[in-house]
């Protein structure tokens, strides 16, 4: 019979960089990023989600990360918040965030910012039906939608990036 | 936190059967259902078989038969063109599964696997006449979608087995509609659920009701009102009678059984007005 492992080997490219890590499998990829990586932009609110604070991009599409396991990254190309900026440079988003006030306590942002970047590079010109339906995921207490709403509206007016 | 799990992704349904029969294993796609009911510690498998490798379970088709593979995720549904203009049922019931996070992981197979009696894939493959194509150490089975959910969270797939496709092998045509009574606008379960399809030129009309009993119900005899009746209204009403003879709500964190009762009526007269006039 063959044996089956609790622990694995896994390649996973984070923003750009390549890292190969032993992991456990019970160990979620949100555990990953934020434990093993120290990539802590990356938030954890619900755990099974539901709140979407965790959402990271996989393979060009946006998931909670706190509901994949690491070992299913195995080989993947993940997108977190630490990507986003290229240093002190923010993306237009991120900027426009900003300008409207699109955050307020801030824990729902990483994951806002990267449910609404993935929008914009699927569909640069989002009608406000669609931007709210890419952001049902993200649950947000503080701003009321709104703000956030009107800042992606602007960066899609104006162009992406 | 998840417990403590072994991890395989085999590259061949071979060695997934074979792993599948390993003590307490269980096939991982999507994972938004199991790993939840992991971390809540309602699940504790102690081997996860991760099907994502596998093949056979990529393929979609949309010529002829329907064919939708285990691994197929729900906004794939929803965004396929093609399927839109064939069965744009599923995709109108997948759009209201979840979120969009979510959906890009969960499966349609995952949803029926699952089993919740409030299963928004299930109402809609119920009327379109599925079928499950089943793998397993005796080779391969085709279970209509009726006796492939058994009950509450129960599905007659057997141990080592592994849902390789949900084929539709025709494809009905006629107008369609899902509708579903959620409990706030937005990402809910279903209270109550409602496929159908109604086809004038061959006198089928077909209703199927989710969340009101422990599986989908299909509706039985709703050809015969269908070609008695032609005022629409009254259709309606009448089928409305017959689905609420038909369902067995219970009382539960959603809703009551009684208001059960209520949307029923409501929803499956909505439904009824819709595809038939
Ligand atoms: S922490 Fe992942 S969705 Fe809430
Ligand atoms: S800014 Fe506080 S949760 Fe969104």
């Amino acid at each position: 019979m063959k044996e089956y492992t609790k622990e694995l080997n896994i390649t996973v490219k984070v923003n750009g960089r390549e890292y190969h890590e032993s992991v456990p499998a019970n160990m979620t990829l949100l555990q990953f990023l934020r434990n093993k990586l120290l990539l802590t932009g990356t938030k954890e609110g619900c755990g099974i989600g539901e709140c979407g604070a965790c959402t990271v991009v996989m393979n060009g599409k946006t998931v909670t990360s706190c509901l994949v396991l690491a070992a299913e990254a195995d080989g993947a190309e993940i997108r977190t918040i630490e990507g986003e900026a290229k240093g002190e440079k923010l993306t237009a988003l991120q900027e426009s965030f900003i300008k409207y006030h699109g955050e307020q306590c801030g824990f729902c942002t990483p994951g806002m910012i990267m449910s609404a970047q993935n929008l914009l590079d699927r569909n640069p010109k989002p009608t406000r039906e669609e931007i709210v339906e890419a952001i049902s995921g993200n649950l947000c207490r503080c701003t009321g939608y709104e703000p956030i709403i009107k800042a992606i509206e602007a960066v899609a007016e104006k162009g992406n990036r | 936190m998840i417990k403590p799990v072994a991890y395989f992704k085999p590259g061949s349904l071979k060695e997934a059967v074979e792993a599948l029969q390993t003590e307490n294993a269980w096939p991982l796609a999507g994972g938004t259902d199991l790993l939840v009911n992991m971390r809540n510690g309602v699940e504790h498998p102690d081997l996860l078989v991760d099907i994502k490798g596998l093949e056979e379970l990529n393929v979609f088709e949309v010529d002829g038969k329907i064919i939708i593979g285990g691994n197929i995720n729900l906004n794939f549904i929803i965004d396929d063109a093609r399927l839109r203009k064939v069965c744009p049922v599923l995709g109108q019931s997948a759009l209201t599964v979840a979120t969009y996070q979510l959906r890009n992981r969960a499966t349609l197979v995952g949803n029926i696997c699952n089993a919740s009696p409030a299963a928004d894939m299930a109402p809609a493959l119920y009327v379109m006449e599925a079928e499950v194509v089943v793998s397993g150490p005796q080779g391969e089975r085709h279970v209509p979608i009726n006796e492939f959910i058994t009950g509450v969270k129960k599905t007659s797939l057997k141990k080592g087995e592994v849902v390789l496709r949900v084929e539709i092998p025709n494809p009905k045509v006629g107008k369609t509609a899902f509708l579903k009574k959620q409990r706030y606008r937005g990402h809910d379960l279903a209270t109550v659920n409602v496929a159908g399809i109604a086809n004038p030129d061959t006198g089928t009309l077909r209703v199927c009701i989710g969340a009101c009993a422990v599986t989908p119900v299909l509706l039985k005899g709703t050809d015969e009102l269908y070609k008695s009746i032609k005022d629409v209204d009254e259709l309606a009403d009448k089928v409305s009678e017959l689905a609420l003879q038909s369902i067995s709500p219970i009382d539960d964190v959603r809703s009551s059984a009684e208001y059960r009762r209520d949307m029923t009526a409501v929803y499956v007269k909505r439904l009824v007005r819709t595809i038939c006039s």
